[in-house]
């Protein structure tokens, strides 16, 4: 009767460090004060860097030059005060998720005020606005999925939502989700019952 | 971060149970208030209660589920198990009213697992209980999930304390969604730290080993 049930669930939630380095694959502009051939990596070709010429590069490469000060970031056109406060008072505004500049906006956020603050103005306002549309954007997400499991739905559309977000709240939602289901296929009659008595 | 020696097994919450999973063991010692339909000859001694030979038909007595799932069946009939009261109509009144007020983990700490372990016994109620089982889960959900994600660095007993076994294992899960960020925003996931098993690893003494 009590049939071995094999697990297959690991229950492994993605740590958010590693969300953090997948998002060190978006690229930002720089401006480098040295100059280097372009450089040919298995990801793509970096490069030429020459002096006061902003050129593109993966957020990983711009911390690590940016840290032995080696260049300059120019931060995402996003990451400005006015339209980090639109971005915020549309979110505020909408039921829905609203567009996002960035699927990485969160982690971006923190890479580069952690580590660059000296070249993105008004680098606290960033901050807290950064926060405000973070914690009106969980808000959001809970209260969804509290209405998603009290109206019993099947399935639920989640645009624009980020990696990050999806994943503070991945493992729970997905337990209750189990357990739901099985509470509610116990009502379905005659669905475990004949097998209990299967000796 | 919060390593285990070993992968618990999920309970299976359903009407199956999970071989292997420590909660269901526990659950299938949970008692049931039972009434013999047969004469069970030369077992009076397991009634404490009386002093005759065989435990006769009609008596009432309280069995662990483990015992009362082995003994029912629908064609012969041996036992007849009724309704602990917590899944009986008065207390479905009350969970439909409002199942946050309750305290399940005082009310049977496996509520959804004995509720869904219930329906093999062939209760005219058994709907009703489903229905019940699961109207619980879903108005305790946005509680359980609100404490779990709120909560940080903060004591979370008072908060735990009157949810199921099922809920807590959600909880547990939902705080370490938010803990696993939060460490990560405050900075502290960066850094380094020595793992909890070098710390605890003590060189046993050839003496320890003899003993």
């Amino acid at each position: 009767m009590c049939r071995f049930i094999c697990s297959h669930k690991k229950n492994v939630l993605m740590d958010p460090s590693e969300v953090e380095f997948l998002s060190e694959k978006e690229t930002v502009t720089i401006i480098p004060n040295f100059s280097l051939d372009k450089i040919y990596l298995i990801g793509g070709d970096l490069g030429p860097f020459n002096p006061g010429l902003p050129v593109d590069v993966p957020v990983w490469l711009a911390l690590n030059l940016k840290q032995r000060q080696k260049c300059r970031i120019v931060p995402p056109d996003w990451m400005d005060v006015v339209k980090l406060e639109q971005i915020r008072d549309q979110e505020r505004k909408e039921e829905t998720f609203a567009p996002i500049p960035s699927p990485y906006y969160m982690e971006l956020t923190k890479l580069l005020l952690n580590h660059a603050s000296d070249n993105i103005p008004k680098a606290d306002e960033i901050r807290t606005l950064v926060k405000d549309i973070w914690d009106t954007r969980v808000a959001k997400l809970r209260l969804s999925a509290d209405s998603f499991i009290s109206l019993q739905e099947a399935h639920a559309k989640l645009d624009n939502l980020t990696l990050m977000e999806i994943n503070t709240t991945r493992m729970f939602l997905l337990d209750s989700l189990n357990c739901m289901y099985k509470l509610r296929s116990n009502m379905q009659p005659g669905s475990g019952a004949t097998r209990s008595q299967d000796y | 971060m919060d390593v285990q020696s070993y992968m618990p097994v999920q309970p299976g919450v359903g009407m199956e149970e999970n071989f292997l999973s420590l909660d269901d063991i526990l659950l299938s010692q949970e008692r049931l208030p039972c009434r013999t339909e047969t004469t069970f000859p030369r077992l009076g001694f397991l009634e404490k209660s009386s002093d005759t030979r065989d435990i006769p038909e009609g008596s009432k007595m309280e069995m662990p589920l483990w015992l009362a799932k082995g003994l029912y069946e629908r064609k012969r009939r041996v036992l007849s198990v009724e309704l602990p009261k917590v899944y009986r109509e008065g207390w479905r009144t009350v969970f439909s009213a409002d199942p946050t007020v309750v305290d399940l983990h005082k009310m049977g700490p496996y509520y959804y697992g004995l509720g869904s372990q219930l329906l093999h016994f062939q209760n005219p109620e058994n709907p009703e209980i489903a229905q019940a089982v699961l109207q619980t889960f879903i108005g305790r959900f946005r509680r359980t999930m609100d404490s779990a994600q709120n909560a940080y660095n903060e004591d979370t007993s008072a908060l735990v304390e009157p949810l199921d076994s099922l809920e807590r294992a959600l909880f547990r899960v939902g705080q370490g969604g938010l803990n696993a960020f939060q460490r990560w925003e405050t900075g502290s996931a960066s850094r380094l730290t020595a793992s909890s098993l070098v710390l605890n690893y003590r060189k046993r003494k050839i003496t320890d080993l003899q003993d």
